[in-house]
């Protein structure tokens, strides 16, 4: 089986990601190195909608909140993945981003050489999450890295 | 950090309003103008060929400096970055309200009226430069994205907003503010401690965590979005549980806008039943403006009756804050701080409520118009008092009068109008109030009503500064809206789903059937 010393992850945490990570840990070389790219999506920006009726004070008590709650959660995914990582002696690079998830991979793919993406697989309909695909066709037709795609679990991954 | 970006945007703003202006003064426009409007004469006239001159000379000179001008760090900066975007709203606004939506009554007036509704196309879904401005805000905002040198002053809708709500202040009369306060208290104090606490009993069913159970029930209950970005820190809601939230908050309140008033058009309902309906039974506050100059485009009494409503209930907010921070606490025990109550009071007050109660104050002194005048309007049938002799009805309308007097069966009424036969006008106020209660009665036929109506605007005069007022409301809600409507985005939108989604549904379409009912049966046609 052919092995790749350098991968690229997009991971979130989700069913899907989790599915993803495993098959990069499987296609990793010895001593390769796995960098996860996790993309904080720019619908948060307008997430205060059309609010009006609150004043600066609480906006910007929500605005901090909210930045700070999401980077909680991205930092609980970096720990998590980094330990899984390195778990299997590979080695871990996080790469945090924010705004449209499909250019910030090929931000990544710019700026660093790597052997394979690994995705997961868009969530199938009715599943529960936010909605914020990284798959779209217009990435895969701009990509020229070989790409890996998980498989939707079928019962969420351990 | 320099905000200020250097583009020729706002010079091109600038210009392009100096251009209309200088169509409509050279006549330039004029087939432009017929076609809009055939048959009558255009009725934005006075403001088409005044508001694009001063706001296009201040673009202009802003624009210049914007763009050939150096900027330096600081708060003048930052401030004047905010003008381009609100010139750009401001610009959009004009087109909308002076070509778009009177092109659109053209054309369905030209399709005829629906069915038996007596009512065409544009009446029937509201197709208004409201309604118009806040799809062109989400279309523009969604396809083409805000460009960056307006980012920073699409912020200024909410001045708008507030600012509106702060002038309307001046408009209300005591008795109005006490009844229709009194109403919004009972229908507010209901429908958000009803929706608040069937949101809190159908979570714990269903098993969604506190922080969701918090956060979801201040969104659906209160006041929208406003009262999910309140709650959110105090309940420490998680992302995905705000995400879920506003984006079904923002469905559901886009959805409403359009719908409501359809539904008021096709139920006949008066300014005051829609104003309290949709002050009560949108979940968002932002569209229950939206729908009430939706509703009345031409008019401010739907939305004079509305924000009332979103006046309490973002009175109410910080009480519900309070509500939810307590339960919070109480229900995750040890694991969340304190409720500081006067720290929630004072951060939550909506302050402009201050501005509100102020120009109402104001208006009670007499400051902008005598206190004896009801609405800044009063009763004038001498020319010194602003009667025209044009409006003395003639032989022929005075035919149609006396041929229908005997159709009408009370005394006063029947008085009111033989003194108007006699004299040709309305000659006192007690008569104009019989008048008007023919007019309301609809017992006569189209054309003698077409004559009382007549003679009842030609007696009844509007102080100038109220007149001024009240066009410069509806500019700052339309304005107001069309940002708000830039803020709105699908991909928040598309977050709607999970608990939040079945939620938000159930006690929505609840409290909208359930409000609709009440006020049908209970809120007369009057305040």
């Amino acid at each position: 089986m052919t092995l790749f010393k350098h991968i690229l992850l997009a991971s979130h945490g989700t069913s899907g990601a989790v599915a993803a990570e495993n098959m990069a840990l499987q296609v990793c070389a010895s001593e390769g190195t796995i960098d996860h790219l996790i993309v904080v999506p720019e619908f948060w920006q307008g997430m205060t909608g059309d609010d009006w009726l609150n004043n600066g004070v609480t906006r910007d008590q929500f605005s901090n909140y909210l930045q700070t709650e999401l980077g909680k959660e991205v930092d609980q995914q970096c720990d998590r993945l980094h330990r899984k990582v390195s778990a299997h002696a590979f080695n871990y690079h996080s790469l945090i981003f924010f705004g449209r998830p499909g250019q910030a991979l090929l931000q990544c793919l710019k700026k660093q050489t790597y052997d394979l993406i690994v995705l997961g697989s868009p969530r199938p309909r009715r599943m529960p999450g936010l909605r914020s695909t990284l798959l779209t066709k217009q990435l895969i037709t701009a990509i020229q890295t070989a790409v890996l795609i998980a498989p939707y679990p079928k019962q969420p991954p351990a | 950090m320099i905000y200020t970006q250097k583009s020729p945007a706002l010079l091109i703003i600038g210009l392009s309003m100096l251009a209309i202006w200088s169509g409509v003064e050279t006549g330039l426009l004029n087939p432009l103008l017929e076609h809009l409007s055939p048959d009558k004469p255009y009725k934005y006239l006075n403001e088409v060929s005044s508001l694009p001159l001063y706001f296009g000379v201040i673009a202009v000179v802003t624009g210049c400096w914007h763009w050939l001008g150096t900027h330096k760090a600081g708060h003048l900066d930052y401030y004047s970055s905010t003008i381009a975007g609100g010139m750009l709203i401001l610009f959009i606004t004009m087109l909308i309200r002076w070509f778009i939506a009177p092109q659109i009554e053209v054309m369905s007036t030209g399709i005829g009226l629906i069915g038996n509704t007596g009512k065409y196309v544009h009446e029937l879904l509201g197709l208004n430069y409201v309604v118009l401005g806040i799809v062109t805000g989400i279309i523009i905002v969604n396809v083409f994205k805000v460009p960056g040198w307006a980012q920073n002053g699409v912020r200024l809708s909410r001045l708008g907003l507030k600012t509106g709500v702060i002038l309307l202040g001046a408009l209300y009369s005591a008795a109005e503010l006490k009844n229709l306060g009194g109403l919004s208290i009972i229908m507010i104090g209901i429908f958000v401690l009803g929706s608040v606490g069937i949101v809190l009993w159908i979570g714990s069913r269903r098993k969604i965590s506190n922080s969701m159970g918090g956060v979801l029930s201040a969104g659906m209950g209160v006041c929208g979005v406003s009262a999910t970005v309140a709650v959110a820190p105090v309940v420490q809601a998680k992302p995905v549980e705000i995400a879920y939230t506003i984006g079904t908050i923002l469905l559901w309140g886009v959805g409403c806008m359009f719908v409501f008033p359809i539904i008021g058009h096709l139920l006949d309902m008066s300014y005051v039943q829609f104003g309290a309906w949709a002050g009560t039974g949108i979940l968002n506050s932002a569209q229950v403006a939206g729908a009430a100059l939706a509703f009345q485009p031409d008019g401010i009494e739907t939305l004079m009756v509305a924000e009332i409503f979103n006046i309490t209930r973002v009175l109410i907010l910080p009480v519900i804050v309070l509500w939810l921070a307590i339960w919070y606490v109480k229900k995750e025990g040890a694991v969340s701080s304190e409720v500081n109550v006067g720290h929630v009071v004072i951060t939550k007050f909506p302050v402009f409520v201050l501005g509100f109660i102020c120009m109402f104050a104001l208006s009670t002194t007499g400051a902008f118009a005598p206190a004896s005048h009801y609405q800044g309007k009063y009763f004038g049938n001498t020319q010194a008092q602003g009667f025209k002799q044009e409006n003395l009805l003639n032989s022929a309308q005075i035919g149609v009068l006396r041929a229908e007097i005997n159709s009408i069966d009370r005394t006063e009424h029947r008085a009111a109008m033989r003194s108007l036969i006699e004299n040709g006008k309305i000659m006192t106020v007690e008569d104009d109030n019989a008048i008007r209660s023919i007019i309301n009665a609809s017992a006569l036929s189209g054309q003698a009503i077409e004559i009382l109506s007549a003679a009842h605007h030609a007696v009844r005069h509007t102080a100038e500064k109220i007149e001024a007022f009240r066009q410069w409301i509806t500019w700052l809600f339309a304005f107001g809206l069309v940002g708000l409507g830039m803020q709105i985005t699908v991909s928040a939108m598309r977050q709607a789903g999970g608990e939040p989604a079945i939620i938000g549904g159930i006690v929505g379409f609840i409290k909208a059937a359930l409000s609709l009912a009440v006020v049908i049966l209970i809120v007369d046609d009057t305040v």
